[in-house]
């Protein structure tokens, strides 16, 4: 409910805001939160808890809220698994709960049923009884919380990039104070300062404070502040809604802003960003990010309305809201005399019971009991009760005693319907730990801060254990004199003296974990993930004994949460269970993201289109008039088949296939790698890296070369030409174009940098057709006038200068087919007309253009491997049947040469490629079946897999055990088929050639 | 995602322009066929995997595609000298 208006709240009572919870109709005012609109309409159960059902409400007023999951809008708008806390509201706002608390959700019926299962229960019971396969998929239904998006986004997000000398990480009292002293003290250096909330100001704002000064402090900076920003634009930058979550190396800080916070989805632009991922670098960090309070440990404390003593405070004092009339504040520390005061101040009588015997030396104690509030000195809440929301707690007489704390034995109980909780801070050194800082355990403020920082990193206020407003001012002040000074502008840095408790001004007692309480079933630790006191215990028990172990074990920290309330209670428990100190149990690890970030801030614009990028080759849009399919080859899209009207893949590679092999067929072969090699010492460089010999091809010849690495395993393939003595070209598959030239460049400037050779790539400057058929010569002859086409004047693997319609072209004598095949090569700018003009000039032989499907069957009748997919970086030459290519004289030890006698690649069961013919003609086998051996052990399996219609009859390629001193034998290759199970299919293994086995093909027609 | 100071182009750039391109002064040996298959072996796969100050090779790959060496903290990743290929190294820690 509202409490009447206070000046200090930030809410706008004459604005009237309408929002849908759960498929009902609200009210809240502007300024307000998802989760403070809710608690106004009394609206107290939000969820079921993850693994028990249990119902549960608020328990945090930000980040730190580890219930509060909500489902927002719908649609392309849809956002799972925000917490209700970090939502502003806005008119029309439409959220439901991640898990209702209401209806039939199937984990109500797990409710009763929790005390039978503890931390590993799921594996206990299921999967070491070996039945997990069966029950899995029940149980994944129960898990987790907000279901999936099943549409697509249809907001933009966005990257932005910042340089700048300093960036400070939260806008409290500690972080504006450093901000005004670096700020006032540098000319030229850019500020970047950044807050989660929507406002300057941190916890301050959610205070009443006694004297106003802080508040006219926090003014008074916050306007000068705004004037800087006016002024000085170029040099000032403030982020509100936006939070650092993470920390990389070098001081580079993501920061994620939401943009369209309080926006209805109507006033929402569509261009304008949702949210904008900032990557900030910066020379200099000062974290200002606060602190979070932990709450005390009691059976049944995650009963709705069983809060944080400060979240109450922030409720009442920020929007005006509170959830009961009848509160009990309980804690260790002073901050709760602070809560029961301004309850008092709106009128709200409450109890107060404080852990510690001596809290009465507070000074707000004496004020408090005046005014007739009843103090309970030295007692433990020990239990809560109510059915889902808290109704009366348990006390009982708590006594510190040799560094441990006993419950006595004499119950007291104590109605109320809300109870406020302290059990200390934890300051917020996520950021810090995400870039290696380590933390050690401060006696005085009973936390864990941040050690060794590296000279260029600067922590203030209450994430450095000081708390108190005026300390957290100079605090601020010093250690941005400090990043002053190591930006080499503040030389002589005067560091101001802090109070004397300031690492402690609440007085914060030891970690409240008495036996009598850890025993306890349902004392919750981590209400997000559902662990208790008791899963801890059962870690242990078990044999955990790094908290890294007891995390994993018993989820404590897992999810959005990231044990933000509940870790170091966690830590606590351990280590007296353990009997160990706090610092020797220490923390677990830190890591990126702090809070959740959005998939699509992550991506940015780099989505849809621009998630890769697409390459075309010049004669892309012949291809698309032609009615080509593509397929998508290293980012190439490389035209697949060309299908006439009502023909599949199958029918338009079988008539692509016999144009070429009887006719005529053209082919697009430009995105094919292409590297120009020149320099006195080119030969010799193609030498070392081909396995064959170099030194003595002739100018205007081309020559087919296998490149191995250093492990004697094909990396790659290609022809290469000799343009002159100093000249070559090479061209290298499509796929592998840039990892051989980053090779081939690695070796020039590592190892041989005495070669005198210089490497471009020129893949893109030319554009290759080519003409593939027994009748390649007569349409050649019609091309180009100025070469002699017959057989002995341009021999198979020679090239020629000439010139095609009227464009200079080299035209290379090579086949990727067996057939008679011409590549012509021009200038990339002229690929797509000579391409139109071989298409027209050879209709008279019914030219066929084809894809990359119909190339892979040429290819494979001939038994021409892909590297790649013939091969998989285990193959040498030796298995492929290529020993013919291996140098025996070539004075250099060339690359992968070595390798091949170690004797791993001798042995005689390696795999080698085989051809293989099913007995059935017809039976075209999957690409990747195995082939077994009579103890259905995979002794092979099949790489390429085609039906060949010049052979009429499937033909396979297959990497086999052994295989080439097993040709002619039959084999048995298994597939699984739909419905029908395993199929055997018996083959006879032959040589990988299929077609045209002497070559006589090549030479065409005359 | 560090920045990275190529110094062929004289300029510190984003990472995502460099290739790591393993562990620095690993030599081809001059006469592999008089070595054995153990040093072979040595040579080919294996690599110190050191923790702390390490050289390593980088390639300014979407840029000048030169090679060269960083010596970098394997533990903090602090970038702690950058030299161009070739230059002799005194304290060959790695």
């Amino acid at each position: 409910m509202r409490v009447e208006q206070h000046p200090d709240n930030q809410i706008d009572r004459s604005k009237l805001i309408t929002f849908i919870f759960n498929n009902k109709i609200y009210k809240g005012f502007e300024g307000d939160t998802l989760a403070s609109a809710l608690l106004a309409n009394d609206v107290t159960l939000l969820t079921r808890s993850f693994k028990y059902g249990r119902k549960r409400g608020l328990m945090a007023a930000g980040v730190e809220e580890p219930n509060a999951l909500i489902s927002l809008e719908f649609g392309g708008r849809y956002t799972p698994n925000l917490k209700a806390t970090e939502i502003l509201l806005y008119d029309g706002l439409c959220a439901k709960s991640a898990t209702s608390p209401n209806g039939l959700d199937l984990r109500a019926f797990i409710k009763p049923l929790h005390r039978f299962m503890p931390a590993g229960f799921y594996y206990k019971t299921f999967i070491k009884q070996k039945v997990w396969a069966k029950v899995e998929n029940s149980i994944r239904a129960l898990s987790g919380f907000s279901e999936s998006p099943t549409e697509e986004d249809v907001d933009v997000y966005e990257h932005i990039h910042h340089h700048a000398e300093v960036l400070i990480i939260g806008a409290g009292v500690a972080g504006i104070s450093a901000a005004m002293e670096v700020l006032n003290n540098s000319e030229n250096e850019r500020v970047i300062l950044v807050d989660e909330r929507p406002r300057l100001g941190g916890e301050i704002i959610s205070e009443l404070c006694s004297d106003n000064s802080a508040k006219e402090w926090l003014k008074s900076s916050v306007a000068d502040l705004n004037v800087f920003r006016k002024e000085h634009s170029d040099r000032f930058t403030v982020l509100c809604n936006s939070t650092a979550y993470a920390w990389h190396d070098q001081n580079f800080v993501e920061v994620l802003e939401t943009i369209t916070t309080a926006q209805s989805l109507a006033d929402r632009k569509i261009q304008t960003p949702r949210k904008i991922n900032h990557k900030v670098r910066v020379k200099e960090v000062i974290l200002a990010t606060g602190a979070h309070e932990r709450p005390m440990l009691f059976e049944a404390n995650d009963l709705s309305n069983i809060m944080l003593s400060q979240s109450v405070r922030r409720y009442l004092n920020e929007f005006g809201v509170i959830s009961g009339n009848n509160p009990i504040i309980y804690g260790n520390n002073d901050t709760i005399y602070q809560t029961a005061k301004d309850l008092i101040t709106n009128d709200i009588s409450c109890m107060v019971i404080d852990v510690r015997p001596d809290g009465a030396n507070n000074p707000f104690a004496e004020e408090l009991k005046n005014s007739g509030i009843k103090i309970f000195q030295g007692y433990a809440v020990v239990k809560a009760h109510g059915s889902n929301r808290v109704k009366s707690v348990d006390i009982a007489p708590a006594i510190y005693k040799n560094s441990d704390w006993e419950v006595g034995n004499e119950i007291e109980s104590l109605n109320c319907d809300l109870l406020a909780s302290s059990g200390g801070f934890n300051p917020v050194v996520h950021l810090n730990c995400h870039s290696g800082s380590k933390t050690y355990f401060n006696e005085d403020s009973q936390s864990f801060l941040t050690g060794d920082l590296p000279s260029n990193r600067q922590v203030c206020g209450a994430v450095d254990g000081t708390s108190d407003w005026q300390d957290a001012i100079v605090d601020g002040r010093n250690k941005a004199k400090l990043t002053l000074q190591s930006l080499g502008i503040n030389k002589n840095p005067k560091i101001e003296k802090l109070s004397e408790n300031h690492n402690n001004p609440y007085r914060v007692s030891p970690f409240f974990t008495p036996t009598s309480i850890i025993n306890r079933p349902k004392v919750f630790l981590d209400l997000q993930n559902d662990v208790t006191t008791t899963d801890v215990a059962i870690s242990i028990r078990e044999g955990y004994r790094s908290i890294e172990h007891i995390k994993r074990y018993t989820a404590m920290g897992f999810g959005t949460d990231q044990g933000k309330t509940g870790n170091i209670n966690g830590i606590a428990v351990a280590a007296k269970l353990l009997g160990k100190p706090m610092s020797e149990v220490g923390t677990t690890t830190f890591r990126p993201a702090y809070s959740g970030v959005d998939f699509g801030a992550l991506a940015g614009r780099e989505n849809g289109a621009y998630f890769d990028p697409q390459r075309f080759t010049t004669i892309h849009d012949s291809h698309v008039a032609n009615g080509a399919e593509f397929e998508v080859v290293g980012q190439w899209y490389r035209p697949w088949y060309y299908p006439k009207s009502g023909e599949d893949i199958h029918q338009a590679v079988h008539r692509e296939c016999l144009a070429a092999r009887t006719s005529l067929g053209m082919m697009d072969a430009s995105t094919l790698g292409k590297i120009d090699v020149q320099g006195p010492d080119a030969r010799e460089f193609l030498s070392r890296v081909y396995t064959n010999a170099w030194m003595k091809l002739a100018p205007g010849s081309c020559r087919y070369g296998l490149m191995c690495d250093e492990k004697g395993m094909i990396a790659d393939d290609g022809v290469s030409s000799c343009i002159n003595d100093n000249h070559f070209i090479m061209t290298t598959t499509t796929g592998g174009a840039a990892s051989v030239y980053s090779a081939l460049e690695m070796w020039l400037q590592t190892e041989w940098s005495d070669l005198d050779v210089h490497l471009n790539s020129i893949t893109d400057q030319f554009s290759t057709v080519a003409i593939v058929g027994p009748s390649a010569r007569q349409l050649m002859k019609v091309l180009c006038q100025d070469v002699e086409f017959d057989r002995e004047k341009f021999k198979f693997m020679q090239w020629r200068q000439g010139t095609v319609c009227g464009v200079d072209a080299r035209i290379m004598r090579i086949s990727f087919s067996g057939e008679l095949a011409y590549e012509i090569n021009v200038e990339a700018n002229y690929g797509r007309y000579i391409w139109d003009q071989v298409q027209a000039l050879g209709k008279r032989w019914n030219i066929t253009p084809y894809g990359t499907e119909s190339m892979h069957v040429l290819r494979a009748e001939k038994g021409f491997i892909i590297v790649g997919q013939d091969t998989d970086g285990s193959m040498t030459p030796m298995d492929v049947n290529m020993s013919w290519i291996l140098a025996k004289d070539k004075p250099f030890s060339y690359v992968g040469r070595r390798s091949f006698t170690i004797e791993a690649l001798v042995k005689d069961d390696r795999l080698q490629l085989v051809g293989l013919l099913t007995k059935d003609a017809a039976v075209v086998i999957p690409e990747g079946s195995h082939i077994v051996d009579d103890k259905r052990s995979s002794i092979g399996y099949v790489t390429s897999s085609y039906f060949s219609p010049i052979l009429r009859r499937s033909i396979a390629l297959a990497q086999l055990q052994n295989g080439l001193n097993k040709l002619g034998d039959t084999v048995i290759v298994k597939i699984v088929q739909k419905r029908q199970g395993l199929k055997e299919i018996p083959c006879d293994v032959s040589s990988s050639v299929f077609y045209d086995p002497n070559g006589e093909k090549v030479d065409g027609n005359e | 995602m560090f920045l990275l100071y190529c110094p062929y182009c004289n300029e510190e750039r984003e990472q995502n322009e460099f290739s790591a391109a393993g562990e620095a002064f690993i030599a081809r040996p001059k006469n592999p066929e008089a070595i054995s298959d153990k040093d072979w072996a040595d040579y080919v796969f294996y690599r110190t995997n050191h923790k702390g100050d390490h050289w390593e090779q980088w390639v300014h790959a979407n840029g000048c595609r030169k090679y060269f060496i960083v010596k970098r903290s394997t533990i903090s990743h602090e970038i702690l000298q950058v030299e161009p290929f070739g230059t002799e190294i005194s304290e060959q820690e790695s």
